[in-house]
Parts: structure tokens; C-alpha cells; sequence
């Protein structure tokens, strides 16, 4: 046995661990895929700028792939990779609101008076997407699917693990 | 190695990462690829009808093309059309590029315009200027 020590359930915790893990992964897929959908679906790429999304879902699917790679090798690339994602992220839900805050004065409904009304209330309506054509929350999902690929790397065993599991 | 020494390091981590990014975000809205696009094409057809239902349009409608007047030259004609935030509107024009040749009612600016709410008599005014 080598120093190798086996606890009653070990086993069964360690599978459930790499079966959580793996959800987590398969999650992850999922959030690309229906991420890349959507910004399909909406013909997100206008600009430069509507290209980032595209951008982070590839670097998303790298990450991806670095964490299931044999070994565990790439799993602290995959973290940094991931973390760059969750990034473009929350920017991207900041310029989400950014572009419904400059379109309020466009509202018929508040082409008069938009200037005129309180920051905290122009900032409401810009979250709330009440004025402006961007989903506030949607590049979210980027963010989701990063975070879902950060709790695999810590969540279950790495893949190097599968034969004999060591328990300490 | 704790689950929880692992987790922890690593939510610090895309804190950070969070923190930069708010900071660093462009408050540039997305005004579109606003980079020049095909020059000229303006054509100012005097004769050409242009009709506004709004009563308050100038007399004689300046009217460009959607798809290769410049930003410049679309704000002009949203001005003369009595567009209010003519630069605005152009820069949303030329953002959702290009439309349909066989579609004079420009129904793909419409429907782009539409996500706006910029109620109906300015979506007229918009589109009276403009040809595809």
C-alpha cells in the first residue's frame, strides 16, 4: 500500500467530488454555447467593441480545455484565463449600462426631460434597461460560465487523480 | 489542502480582477463604428418627395444615403429633417449598417431604431432623410 491510507466513504466522497466537477464543466459547454447563441441571435458585431464577448467566449473555451487536460497541467492557466473572462464580463455589463444611460435623452419619453431628472433615477432606469437597447445583466453569463470553470479547478480531485486515490 | 484555503484565494482573485475592470471601463457609449465610412453619395435630392408626417419638417428635404453618406453628412440631413440629437440618431444609423437596396421604408433601420423608443414621428423624420 505504500504509505496509501484508506477511510471508510473516501471513495465515495472523492467520486462525487469528480462528478461535481465535471457538471461544473459540462455547465461551463453549456454557458458557451448558449452565450454564443444569443450575441448570434442579436448580431453582436457592429463594432470593434460588440467583438469583445466573441473574443472572451474563445478564450472561455481555452481555459475550458486547459482544465481537463491530463495531469491538471493547465489548470492554473485555465484560473487566469478564466478570471480574464469573468473580467470582460462585469465590463461588459458596465458598458451595457453605460449605453442605456447615453440613450436615455433618445426616449421619446424622456427626450425632454433627461437631463433634468436626478442621477440616481437616469442610473435606475439605465440598469433597469427602462431607457436604452442593451440588456444590462445578459454579458453576465459570461461572467456565470467563468465562474462556474473557476469552482471546478477547486472543486473534486484533478484529472491525474483517477486510478488510486490518495487520501491523506 | 481545505477546500476553503482553495476557494478563498481564488475569490480574492477575481475581486480584483473585478475591481480592475470597472475601473478601466470606457465610458464611451457604443456610438458605433463611427471610422469614416464610404465618403460621399450624398445625394441632396431636392425634388425628391420625402414626405414628413410631422407638419413641422422644413420645406425642402434633404435626403442621403443610409448606407454611404458619411456620419457627418446623415447628421446634416436628421438636422435639416428637424431631428432633435441628429448626431446621435447618425451615429445609430451608420451603426447598423447596411440595409436592404430594395427596401426604400429602410425596415432594418426601423427595427434597430425601434430598440430606442424613440416614438414614431421621430422614426418618420429619421427615415425621410434617408434612402438605402
Amino acid at each position: 500500500m505504500s504509505g496509501v491510507v484508506e477511510r471508510p466513504g473516501a471513495r465515495t466522497a472523492v467520486g462525487g467530488a469528480l462528478f461535481v466537477r465535471r457538471a461544473l464543466i459540462a455547465l461551463t459547454v453549456i454557458g458557451i454555447l448558449g452565450t454564443a447563441f444569443e450575441l448570434a441571435t442579436e448580431r453582436h458585431w457592429n463594432d470593434l467593441e460588440q467583438l469583445i464577448p466573441w473574443a472572451a467566449l474563445v478564450v472561455l473555451a481555452a481555459a475550458t480545455v486547459l482544465v481537463v487536460l491530463p495531469g491538471g497541467r493547465g489548470v492554473t492557466a485555465g484560473r487566469v484565463l478564466a478570471v480574464l473572462v469573468l473580467a470582460a464580463s462585469v465590463y461588459g455589463v458596465i458598458t451595457h449600462v453605460l449605453v442605456n444611460l447615453d440613450a436615455g435623452v433618445l426616449d421619446h419619453r424622456y427626450a425632454e426631460t433627461w437631463d433634468s431628472l436626478p442621477l440616481l433615477q437616469r442610473w435606475w432606469y439605465a440598469v433597469t434597461k427602462t431607457v436604452g437597447p442593451a440588456p444590462t445583466l445578459a454579458p453576465g453569463m459570461l461572467g456565470q460560465a467563468a465562474l462556474l470553470l473557476l469552482l471546478a479547478t477547486v472543486a473534486g480531485p484533478a484529472p491525474r487523480t483517477t486510478g488510486t486515490d490518495e487520501v491523506r | 489542502m481545505p477546500l476553503t484555503t482553495r476557494v478563498i484565494p481564488l475569490c480574492a482573485a477575481a475581486l480584483i480582477a473585478l475591481g480592475v475592470a470597472g475601473c478601466g471601463s470606457d465610458p464611451e457609449p457604443s456610438a458605433g463604428s463611427s471610422s469614416a465610412p464610404a465618403p460621399a453619395s450624398s445625394s441632396s435630392a431636392a425634388g425628391s418627395p420625402a414626405t414628413d408626417s410631422a407638419g413641422a419638417a422644413p420645406t425642402t428635404a434633404t435626403t442621403v444615403s443610409a448606407n454611404t453618406a458619411s456620419e457627418e453628412e446623415i447628421a446634416a440631413a436628421l438636422d435639416d429633417a428637424g431631428v432633435s440629437n441628429a448626431d446621435r440618431w447618425a451615429a445609430e444609423v451608420v451603426e447598423y449598417r447596411p440595409y436592404p437596396a430594395d427596401d426604400p421604408d429602410l425596415t432594418k433601420l426601423r427595427d434597430n431604431l425601434a430598440k430606442y423608443n424613440p416614438g414614431e414621428e421621430t422614426t418618420d423624420k429619421i427615415v425621410s432623410a434617408l434612402t438605402p
